[in-house]
């Protein structure tokens, strides 16, 4: 039996053989430094680097060390882990995918039914975690109409072209020459673009162009409404779970289950806004206002709670101990261990 | 691990093939306490990786060292745990030194498993006797094969394992 | 690995950008926090003496990094002190 330490590209991985293969990996990039898997640690093997400094400052160092002389391997950090930047694999199988293991009750999904697709949580998402596709119907499918130039009358002089805010007119110029003096060979209308505005046909000096929509004179009813199709996939390796998405969305298409319950006080006194806190949460819940107009006095800091899920970067993040986080709940599946169920519930405040 | 030093310097003296001879004495204890148990020579044959004709021979008493033997009861007296490791050392057999070990010890124990225990499976890794196993992230401990070395005892993290001999 | 507050005064050039900014000298003194400087013997963390960087007490540090945001020339640092 032993117990080994391979730190790579600031991963960390402790393995250790014996009757089976016990293998804990730490990827650096998902950690938030939030000091939860230091809190549960049984044998006090891990201790997490300074939220700010890692955050904040070029470090060469892993966000934590885990010390292998001490770790035991049992997997409560990789089970407590918000943020899954650790796992426990046992003979290969990730301890997650394992019934006996309480693990952390955590989910964010986008109802396809519902989604329409408008991109808001993409833009909202703070891990950048939502990737929104979609597939807009051609222009020419909303639109029906006529339109007709008539080259006889046509002077070429381009207006129209210049005009169309569908770019559908094009002319085909050329410099007249003695045997052929004309400004253009022809004029093209695309009708695929063409949206039947009737721009072309008030600005054409010549009266040249014939142009009829159909859609105004017999209403929206003989027009199919618009298809839109796409896709709204959420990256769970990515998600923080921190509900973004959910208050975002205008069509309540997604659902999102927060791993922990609790409260988030700031004290503005104590507050120096140096923006460490803004610049550690996962999920964007701390901004500072901007006041509207000069000589406005907007408070230092602004949290909505609402996107908080109560991970502790913060609170151990904060140099003047302006923040508290309270955690009153964990959600995580029931389990037969005494031992793991005090360690999970000694983590509320 | 601890290894008694005394018997060590005893073997040294006897040369280099001190070691297969006092694993003849072990074997012939636990051929015999075997035998006591109403096993019959086929299956102490297989229990300890012997050939029947050499069962035979130690059960009556033929071709075995009685120095050997005098010295393999001298281990068997030991500690747990150095009987242990020192019989594991001789044998370098995990299986046989199992066996030898469940044949000539006597004494019994039974592990207590706090509900502090964080099922690491450090105990079942230190195990020699593989008498440990999980579940439900708790360390069970088959009295049947612990043999009261109470490694897993010191070694454990959460200090949630507690041996107790049986009388 | 103990990653800790260290200053490096031969690359200082005394802006004192790092002692205003420090959100704990703020909280300490008011008068830091408007540029003005101590007047009194407050404990800060770090000061500007004579045109050069000095760690005061750095135990007070709450390693946020913010001073190693706003220094312009690397002179203040988080890194290993182990």
């Amino acid at each position: 039996m032993e117990t080994t330490e391979i730190i790579e590209d600031k991963n960390i991985t402790v393995e250790r053989t014996g009757e089976e293969i016990r293998k804990l990996f730490f990827k650096n990039e998902l950690c938030a430094s939030c000091g939860l898997c230091e809190e549960i640690c049984p044998v006090s093997a891990i201790e997490v680097e300074p939220t700010g400094a890692m955050v904040r400052t070029e470090q060469e160092s892993s966000k934590i060390n885990i010390d292998e002389t001490k770790c035991v391997l049992c997997g409560m950090c990789s089970c407590i882990c918000p943020f899954d930047a650790l796992d426990l694999e046992i003979d290969g199988e990730s301890i997650k995918d394992k019934e006996e293991y309480p693990k952390l009750i955590k989910s964010a999904e986008i109802d396809d039914e519902l989604c329409i697709y408008c991109k808001a949580c993409e833009t909202a998402c703070p891990q950048t975690a939502i990737t929104v596709s979609r597939e807009l119907p051609a222009r020419a499918d909303l639109v029906t109409g006529e339109i007709e130039v008539d080259k006889d009358k046509c002077i070429y002089c381009g207006m129209c072209e210049e005009m169309c805010p569908a770019d559908a007119i094009y002319l085909e110029e050329q410099i007249p020459t003695s045997d052929n003096p004309e400004v253009a060979s022809d004029i093209i209308i695309d009708e695929d673009k063409c949206v039947y505005c009737g721009i072309c046909k008030r600005i054409c000096p010549e009266d040249a162009i014939t142009e009829a929509c159909r859609i105004c004179p017999y209403g929206e009813y003989e027009i199919e409404e618009a298809d839109v199709t796409g896709s709204s996939i959420i990256d769970d390796e990515l998600c923080v779970n921190c509900g973004w998405c959910q208050e975002i969305c205008p069509k309540d298409a997604p659902t999102v289950t927060k791993p922990f319950e609790g409260e988030l006080t700031h004290d503005d006194e104590i507050c120096q806004g140096c923006e460490t806190c803004v610049m550690v949460c996962p999920c964007n819940v701390f901004s500072f206002p901007q006041p509207s107009k000069s000589g406005e006095k907007v408070p230092k800091l602004f949290k909505d709670e609402r996107f908080c899920i109560y991970c502790g970067a913060c609170e151990k993040s904060c140099p003047v101990d302006a923040i508290e986080v309270k955690r009153t709940k964990v959600n995580y599946t029931p389990t037969k261990s005494k031992a793991w169920q005090n360690a999970f519930e000694s983590l509320k405040s | 691990m601890y290894i008694n030093i005394g018997i060590i310097s005893v073997i040294n003296t006897h040369g280099d093939s001190m070691p297969r001879h006092i694993v003849s004495g072990l074997k012939y204890i636990a051929a015999v306490n075997l035998r006591k148990k109403g096993h019959t020579q086929k299956k102490i044959a297989e229990i300890l990786d012997m050939d029947r004709s050499t069962v035979s021979h130690y059960l009556n008493g033929r071709n075995v060292s009685w120095t050997s033997i005098e010295i393999a009861e001298v281990i068997t007296n030991f500690c747990p745990k150095d009987f242990m490791i020192l019989t594991y050392a001789l044998l370098k057999d995990r299986e046989q030194t199992r066996n030898i070990i469940k044949t000539c010890s006597a004494r019994r124990y039974e592990a207590f498993i706090k509900d502090s225990c964080i099922g690491c499976a450090l105990c079942v890794d230190n195990c020699l006797m593989n008498a440990i196993t999980l579940d439900n992230l708790r360390s069970h401990i088959d009295p049947e094969w612990c043999f009261g070395c109470r490694i897993c005892e010191t070694e454990c993290p959460t200090d949630s394992i507690e041996i107790k001999e049986v009388d | 690995m103990t990653i800790g507050l260290v200053v490096h005064p031969e690359l200082c050039h005394g802006c004192g950008n790092c002692v205003v900014s420090c959100p704990v000298n703020a909280l300490r003194s008011s008068e830091i926090a408007g540029g003005k400087g101590p007047t009194d013997d407050v404990e800060i963390i770090m000061i500007v003496e004579d045109g050069e960087i000095n760690l005061r007490n750095s135990d007070l540090c709450g390693k946020c990094g913010t001073c190693v945001e706003t220094c312009p020339v690397d002179a203040i640092k988080l890194e290993d002190v182990e």
